[in-house]
């Protein structure tokens, strides 16, 4: 097993090395003037300094070292349009802030996702299972912008009186329940539904069969033989789906005004804030590569089959 | 491991996760009761910089001439007239200005602020070391444009540093010698690129010198915190100059890029000035408010020609004329905007004079159109507009593309992402580009700073448009001190623009508006036409 972990872990190097050439092409791709911010031209002394600052005259393979040797001395330079920060400043700022957010709804998404598959599954074909699978499936195909406007439009404005919950902001707990929720609303439906089909199954499997035959208290049953084998797939599809909670948060952080990484990540783009956008990248790639890592060490121990394939 | 371990640990990974993190930024949730002087707004985005040196947009710049006092303010517009701040009085002989500061305007750390602090500041921004956007302001000054071009690789730049025309001739006496006498100069140092800079401060911290617990700063208020992209405070000086006028003792501006979270932020009364913006749809909705307010800007939105593709000024004149100006500021930007009638905005000091002779219409020419693109030699019947992607510009696009059909013209519409667009104009513009859309927000209040964009060599001249007579004028309005002659000079190239007989590389199509929400117990939040606001003036009630 160990063994494996290595294996694995001494890839990420290559891949990461992969995702700096791949970003650092298409950003060059795209075109467009990281120092002209609006339809103002820049004066052709400024650019010029300008592109000296940053080493953007020199050829793309002396770039590309500068940002190799950057990721690997964990110094990811200055940002060119934030003129006083630097990516790490942005990275140490507000990483912490979407990690959070990520982690919230990842904890809404469980509590409530897992049970609601629970409880829909024991009662199938009842107006209870009928009841929640039509929330579920509806919650579902709702986008999370939507989900937040409406929890804001409720919660922050209309019954402001009511609730403690602001519309924007990040600061204590009350400024985390609505974007948690809008956040986690998706992939709580997800487990509900992952959670009910694979307990539907188990539940027609032989051994169930077999301990309700034996006389076994139903709780019982449920409790220790029916739970624990439906929630392997719940459980392996909960770490990607945290590094996507992690890095796909910038619409509700947009929303919601949270000063999370996802809008510096997508406004870096739009600024052609190269060494912004490279040093996220850099970040998020990591998140998914090491949580795809945390799911393939899982597969080993639930399924033994997997890892004596891959060592 | 058992799976009861692996469960453990998941669990625990999330609620590591959960707790992990530095809580960040404050919220707004208040009780909507203001008896204290404390004034709670938002603001659009984050300020890039609060380096007086690195700053080029108006959110910096409305922090940083809030917690800094410049050497003088403008006055009520349309004049906008240069009123005595941090210069007490300043005398202008020929192409040299001499400001005599005050000696009661102090660092907040105590120490006198003197004319070294300027020529400091001013150096430093301009120098090939900082890169500083806004270098270009100080082109006017005698020598600047060349310490900004030298490369310390191939030349000595501190020879040049040396030649510059700022000087201090005194502990309070600044000298600036300009190239030509440019009479906006005195209106043109309101601005936050002439602000003084602490030199200690820099040296110490270098690009950290503007975080609250280092930053050293001279204006009305203090930054006493900034938690970037989530909150900026301000908390009055107490020491500054001028402290017994300034009413506020503390400013929370809380940063909301999206227009709707701020309305429902205003609407939940966790703040009292929304100047995020609003959606378009909620406009009407908002206008018919008390909270709704305008104020006129010092900008205009155009659309221009690539000369090149439509070379006949008849043609231009015809797709020029036969649009609806008013149709577009009712029933599209809907927020205070006035059509256009020339490219100089009709709010600057001499505008109605400026502008007395361009023919902009503010309803369709749908007749005289035709005949003017009747007499057009080989008109470009197939057109291709392009423009940022925009909702707005979208629909204005449209819209145009409709009026221009009524001319027989065959319009296809082009958006672009931002600085693939900026990119794409050059100059000079893309070959494909027939008319494209831009706009322009002056810097300080002079017909000068926009008339500039069309000549030649400008930088900003997509239109591959070259008028000699236009630029004698222009270059003969810097050497003109006397208002009314320069405001007839400005005439003179405003009419070679817009005028009857005018060439029109441009259709400018109308005039910008500033536009916020405030509370009614807020008194003396104005946007001037420049974009800026003095949080000095403002009061709760």
């Amino acid at each position: 097993m160990l063994k494996f972990i290595i294996r694995r872990v001494a890839w990420t190097i290559p891949v990461i090395l992969l995702v700096i050439f791949m970003t650092f092409l298409m950003m060059r791709q795209i075109k467009g003037n990281p120092f002209q911010v609006t339809e103002r031209a820049v004066n052709e002394a400024t650019q010029r300094t300008l592109d000296r600052k940053f080493h953007l005259d020199q050829p793309w393979y002396i770039q590309y070292a500068y940002y190799v040797k950057g990721v690997f001395t964990a110094n990811l330079g200055p940002s060119l349009v934030q003129r006083d920060r630097d990516v790490n400043d942005v990275i140490k700022d507000h990483f912490p802030v979407s990690l959070k957010l990520g982690g919230l709804a990842m904890l809404w998404a469980v509590l409530v996702g897992i049970p609601l598959g629970i409880i829909a599954a024991l009662k199938q074909n009842t107006k209870l299972d009928y009841a929640v699978m039509a929330v579920v499936n509806a919650g579902y195909a709702l986008p999370n912008f939507l989900i937040a406007t409406v929890l804001i439009y409720l919660f922050a404005v209309k019954w402001r009186e009511h609730t403690p919950f602001p519309t924007n902001g990040w600061g204590g707990w009350e400024t985390w329940v609505l974007p948690a929720a809008a956040l986690g609303h998706a992939p709580m439906t997800f487990f509900a539904r992952i959670v009910r089909g694979s307990m539907l199954e188990t539940l027609q499997q032989d051994y169930i069969r077999t301990a309700k035959a034996k006389g076994l208290r139903w709780r019982r049953v449920v409790g220790l033989h029916v739970l624990r084998n439906s929630l392997i797939p719940a459980v392996t599809a909960a770490a990607p789906l945290l590094g996507f909670l992690i890095t796909g948060s910038f619409i509700v952080e947009f929303v919601f005004g949270i000063p999370g990484i996802g809008r510096y990540f997508v406004n870096s783009v739009t600024a052609r804030d190269y060494s912004v956008t490279m040093g996220i990248t850099i970040l998020l790639s990591m998140i998914i590569i090491f949580a795809n890592l945390l799911v393939d060490i899982l597969y080993g121990y639930l399924d033994p089959r997997t890892r004596d394939v891959r060592t | 491991m058992s799976k009861r371990f692996l469960w453990a640990a998941l669990v625990g990974a999330l609620a590591v996760t959960a707790i992990a993190g530095s809580s960040t930024a404050m919220t707004g949730k208040t009780d909507g009761s203001n008896a204290a002087q404390v004034l709670k707004m938002s603001i659009g985005s984050e300020p890039p910089s609060l380096d007086p040196g690195l700053a080029t947009d108006t959110t910096s710049s409305n922090i940083i001439l809030n917690i800094m006092d410049p050497l003088v303010k403008l006055g009520k517009p349309p004049a906008l007239n240069a009123v005595p701040a941090a210069a007490a009085s300043w005398k202008i002989r020929g192409a040299v200005v001499t400001l005599n500061l005050r000696k009661s305007v102090r660092w907040t750390n105590g120490q006198p602020v003197t004319a070294k602090d300027y020529v400091y500041g001013w150096l430093r921004t301009i120098s090939p070391e900082l890169g500083a956007d806004y270098a270009y302001q100080f082109e006017g000054i005698k020598g600047a444009k060349e310490y900004t071009a030298c490369d310390p690789k191939k030349a000595d730049c501190n020879a040049l540093r040396a030649r510059v025309g700022v000087k201090a001739v005194g502990k309070y006496t600044l000298r600036v010698t300009l190239v030509s006498p440019q009479p906006w100069f005195i209106q043109q140092i309101s601005h936050h690129s002439f602000l003084p800079q602490h030199k200690a401060t820099i040296d110490r911290y270098g690009s950290k010198w503007t975080e609250p617990q280092n930053i050293v700063t001279n204006g009305p208020f203090k930054l006493a915190s900034w938690k970037h992209d989530a909150s900026i405070t301000l908390v009055k000086n107490t020491k500054w100059r001028n402290a017994k006028s300034v009413k506020l003792i503390r400013v929370e501006h809380q940063i909301i890029v999206d227009a709707t979270t701020a309305e429902n932020a205003f609407s939940a009364k966790n703040i009292d000035v929304q100047t995020t913006g609003v959606a378009s749809v909620n406009i009407p909705k908002w206008k018919k408010t008390r909270y709704w307010k305008t104020f006129k800007a010092l900008g205009t939105y155009y659309y221009g020609f690539n000369t090149k593709n439509i070379p006949d000024a008849n043609q231009r004149r015809a797709m020029a004329i036969s649009i609806d100006r008013s149709q577009i500021v009712k029933y599209i930007t809907k927020s205070g905007q006035i059509p256009a009638k020339g490219f100089t905005p009709i709010g600057i000091a001499g505008g109605p004079s400026i502008l007395s002779q361009s023919t902009m219409p503010a309803t369709a020419q749908l007749s005289k159109a035709k005949a003017a693109l009747a007499k057009a030699r080989n008109p470009k019947r197939s057109i291709r507009l392009y423009h940022n992607n925009a909702p707005n510009h979208v629909k204005i696009a449209t819209a145009v593309q409709n009026f221009w059909k009524q001319l027989g013209l065959d319009v296809t519409i082009r958006p672009m992402e931002w600085k693939q667009y900026l990119q794409f104009l050059g100059p000079p513009p893309n070959a494909d580009v027939d008319v494209y859309r831009l706009g322009w927000i002056y810097d300080f209040p002079d017909a000068y700073n926009g008339l500039v964009l069309w000549k030649c060599d400008s930088g900003n001249n997509n239109t591959n448009w070259c008028n000699r007579k236009f630029d004698s004028l222009i270059d003969k309005a810097t050497r003109t001190p006397n208002t009314a002659k320069r405001i007839a000079l400005y005439k003179q190239a405003e009419n070679i623009l817009t005028g009857p007989q005018g060439q029109l590389p441009i259709m400018p199509i109308y005039y910008y508006a500033f536009n916020m929400l405030q509370r009614e117990n807020v008194k003396g939040f104005v946007e001037n036409p420049t974009g800026q606001w003095d949080l000095a003036k403002v009061s709760i009630r």
